[in-house]
């Protein structure tokens, strides 16, 4: 949708002035420039090229290490505690869905402003940020808030219904679909923080699902909805998790990516959507560096917005998913040929959901930080009457961390102790995933993650206009 | 729609915590009579490369419609801040327009900041025919490039801001002039119009020096400053300016260097004294409104502060580190008090008003210093749509920057063809 420049102008630019269109008098204007909006970045300062040399020394150094010596950490689990599953998920999920539709009202008729709005703050800041986040170390916090579930348990009883119409043949194709709609929204799209927007794209997610899901069973969530696959995907790498069986609840901790290891392999379609995950993650972070607005054509100090790179932005994502999946399926093939078929593609693909959960984490904390407080300051004060809900005292939100000097190499640092733990993390995992084999076999994959984790880190370290 | 901030009350309690909120503490609780309030629609950099601006022109916005209420509105009736997102995208920006003025039912439209939406906003504001006031500083309002509903009264222009520096610095600094701008229209306008001005002082520009936008490494460039600078003029703005400074740094050395003059665009929202710009110590900035308190600040200033939150270093009053975007914020501030003085003198009642309210606009001339213009007087050129003010040249001193000369207010004056009156509405 490339930006379209309206050629309305001559209702304003009477007289002396030809009319022309209101985009293109931006070009011919004298003075018309103003951009001064982005703050320096301390960042740019730092030897990032040496945290980033020495990131991927130390990636290429573990699996050299990992590949002479044949031994790897014993990845174990233990029970941490047991109890009755007394809170059952579909209980939490219908109330989960009731705070859902709740969201969904203030999106559509509460404050206009979105960082004032409780739809926008609470989807993009706890669902899509800290819901992940903690799943990453608390297990999967999304089952018991999933809104589906509950709704569709009742509506199944409630029709009588118990078989499903085949969805589940489709695997996770209906979620790789979803995701790319739902990614093309949140990068691309023009207005994905409107709440009335976000309220109505959420509410028609939902009740497509909703109706899938009633048609098919609430166990097709599992695979086929793109919110469940993902954050049960990144549950996985937890130290910290929960099993039920037969109305008991176990809770374990292990290793980070203990649970990846207890994995079944994975079907075609979930190896395409973890490619999927990591193009995304790559693309949001790849289409705000000067880099790239300088490949489309954009002058980073002064971009003209989403709407006029929607077009150069839907072929960057495609791309960079072609791409990715590409490189990935050659790396696959490379180390299962060179494996003589020890290493099957179905299994090393999970040693990946430890770079996604890492980047993850890494490239949304800054959002967190800072979109986070509005989200604070909302929940705080929901009907903006001078209320204390959280007990908060009253503050302004504030940003002056991001041009500290002392602070923002902290945050640097924090992400890339993210980048590089979950790259470490994915070649342990998956020379375990893998068994014994030749060094060599283990080639491809470890140039494939040394080159992840410069590409991670250049990411979040290279000047960016956003 | 947003009719008040989120942290209007919490503001209030902030203030007084925080012992600054004499002003505010002291406004009394206004009871609204039948007058239905008045709907001023903000556009707003929300999100998008604007957002670190945006967040402080609502605060701004949102405290001086907090004190014109506490003083009993704006002829006599209430006024509420709708705000919406733009997201500092044009094509929004007019879509917000449009919402604005249909559906939420807003009198008039203020605030944008970026250049290239306001120029992507303004047709669809004279199409509307709404008064659309904008809080940009570009020279675009004043070249005549837009409609007659499209207004600038409360921020000088980049063109003013450049003629009126120029003599201070031909005396004070030094006659030969190097510039190093961004190679894109901000620093075109700089490229444009120094050169004429500095001349007019008996100054040259010896040489120009055009960064691309992509840029962020400058070392490559440096070397094209000529030996016999005397001055270094620079506007470098964006995320690599903490680079340009260390590299700057770093090419000089200990050794002697040219004086340095820029804009505090380029350090806006950021702490002078951080760490990796000690090169700047002792150099010069133009600021439009001074971020730390002068010696010499009035009740006003004070006053301005307190409603806005903003300590004397120009920070938050709740967070040391948080730097203001003092140097154009006000704009917000005196744009709205401007608004006031419109409404009032035209008898503005309805939308239906509207054309009559602008003629109000147009025929405003003094905007003289007081609780509605901290910055300091103004005078409005109705033909131009265009303030014009004094502006203020600082000097880094420790860290901090130190008003040292303010221009006059004719020092800022030019004149040019532009006639916005001439045109049909």
């Amino acid at each position: 949708m490339r930006r379209q420049i309206k050629h309305k102008a001559q209702g304003g630019c009477h007289g002396r002035l030809t009319p022309v269109p209101a985009g293109l008098s931006v070009l011919l204007v004298p003075g018309a420039a103003w951009a001064c909006a982005l703050p320096p970045s301390v960042i740019l300062t730092l030897p990032t090229r040496h945290y980033i040399t020495a990131a991927a020394l130390t990636v290429a150094l573990t699996a050299l290490l990992a590949a002479l010596a044949g031994r790897l950490p014993q990845m174990g689990a233990q029970v941490w505690a047991r109890r009755r599953d007394w809170l059952p998920a579909s209980l939490t999920s219908y109330v989960s869905f009731l705070a859902f539709l709740g969201l969904v009202l203030i999106g559509f008729f509460g404050p206009r402003d979105p960082m004032h709005n409780l739809m926008t703050l609470v989807f993009w800041t706890v669902i899509w940020i800290v819901v992940p986040l903690a799943s990453a170390v608390f297990g999967n916090i999304w089952r018991p808030i999933n809104p589906w579930t509950g709704p569709v348990r009742i509506a199944r009883t409630l029709l009588g219904r118990s078989t499903g119409i085949g969805l589940a043949r489709l695997g996770a194709w209906p979620a790789i679909g979803f995701y790319l709609w739902f990614i093309w929204f949140q990068m691309i799209s023009s207005s994905p923080d409107d709440p009335a927007v976000l309220a109505q794209a959420a509410l028609t997610y939902w009740a497509i699902i909703f109706v899938l899901a009633v048609a098919e069973g609430e166990d097709w969530l599992e695979e086929g909805e793109f919110f469940t696959l993902l954050f049960g995907f990144v549950s996985r790498i937890a130290p910290l998790w929960a099993e039920r069986q037969d109305g008991q609840l176990t809770r374990m901790i292990g290793w980070p990516g203990a649970q990846v290891l207890r994995m079944a392999p994975l079907s075609r379609g979930s190896m395409v959507f973890i490619a999927l995950v990591l193009s995304a993650l790559t693309f949001e972070g790849l289409s705000e560096t000067f880099f790239w607005q300088g490949l489309i054509g954009q002058n980073p100090l002064e971009p003209m917005g989403r709407s006029a790179v929607a077009w150069q932005n839907s072929f960057g994502l495609l791309a960079v998913f072609a791409l990715t999946l590409s490189l990935l399926a050659i790396g696959m093939q490379l180390g299962e040929k060179l494996s003589q078929g020890g290493m099957r593609a179905d299994r090393i693909m999970l040693s990946f959901l430890a770079i996604a959960s890492g980047y993850h984490g890494a490239h949304y904390l800054m959002m967190l930080l800072t979109a986070g407080q509005y989200t604070l300051a909302a929940l705080n004060d929901p009907f903006m009457s001078g209320d204390s809900w959280l007990g908060l005292p009253p503050f302004y939100v504030s940003f002056g961390f991001l041009t500290d000097a002392r602070i923002m190499p902290l945050l640097y640092g924090t992400q890339f102790v993210l980048i590089l733990g979950a790259h470490l993390l994915a070649v342990v995992l998956s020379f375990q995933l893998s068994g014994p084999q030749r060094p060599i076999a283990h080639l491809p994959l470890t140039i494939l993650m040394v080159g992840y984790t410069v590409l991670g880190l250049w990411l979040l370290s290279t000047a960016r206009s956003g | 729609m947003t009719t008040t901030s989120l942290f209007t009350p919490s503001r209030r309690r902030l203030l007084q915590t925080a012992g600054a909120g004499l002003l505010t503490s002291a406004m009394p609780s206004y009871v609204w009579g039948q007058a239905a309030p008045l709907k001023i629609g903000f556009q707003l950099h929300r999100t998008g490369i604007g957002a670190s601006y945006g967040r402080w022109y609502e605060r701004t916005t949102t405290a001086a419609a907090a004190a014109i209420n506490a003083a009993g509105g704006i002829a006599g009736r209430e006024v509420q801040i709708h705000y919406e997102d733009d997201a500092t995208d044009p094509k929004r920006g007019a879509e917000v327009v449009e919402k604005l003025a249909g559906p939420a039912g807003c009198d008039l439209i203020m605030g944008t900041l970026f250049s290239h939406v306001v120029m992507g906003s303004a047709p669809r504001a004279g199409e509307l025919k709404i008064p659309y006031l904008v809080c940009s500083e570009g020279y675009h309002v004043a070249s005549g490039a837009l409609n007659r509903w499209v207004l600038q009264p409360g921020i000088t222009d980049v063109r003013q801001q450049i003629s009126a520096m120029a003599p201070w610095v031909a005396e004070n600094l030094g006659k030969k002039v190097t510039m190093i701008y961004p190679d894109y229209a901000f620093g075109h306008d700089h490229r444009d119009h120094f050169p004429a001005a500095i001349e007019a002082q008996g100054g040259e520009v010896i040489a120009q020096i055009a960064i691309p936008p992509t840029e962020t490494s400058f070392t490559r460039y440096l070397p094209q400053i000529p030996a016999d600078t005397e001055v270094l003029y620079h506007v470098m703005v964006g995320p690599a300016v903490l680079t340009f400074v260390k590299e700057l740094g770093e090419f000089y050395g200990s050794g002697a260097k040219p004086a340095l003059f820029g804009f505090i665009d380029s350090l806006e929202a950021v702490d002078t004294a951080s760490p990796g710009l000690e090169f700047l110590e002792g150099s010069h900035f133009w600021e439009g409104h001074c971020r730390a308190k002068p010696a010499d600040a009035g009740a006003d200033e004070t006053a301005y502060r307190a409603a806005v939150g903003v300590d004397d270093n120009g920070c938050s009053v709740s967070d040391a580190k948080d730097v203001s975007t003092y140097a154009h914020m006000f704009s917000c501030w005196e744009t709205l008090y401007f608004i006031k003085e419109a409404i009032e003198t035209s008898g503005y009642s309805s939308p239906a008003d509207r054309q009559k309210l602008v003629e109000a606009m147009e025929a405003i001339t003094d905007l003289p210093a007081g609780p509605e213009r901290p910055q300091g007087a103004m005078v409005f050129d109705g033909k131009k749509h265009q303030a014009f003010g004094v502006q203020n040249i600082s000097k880094v001193e420790g860290g901090k920057l130190v008003r040292v000369h303010q221009t006059t207010l004719e020092e800022s004056l030019y004149d040019n063809a532009t006639d916005y009156t001439a045109l049909s509405f």
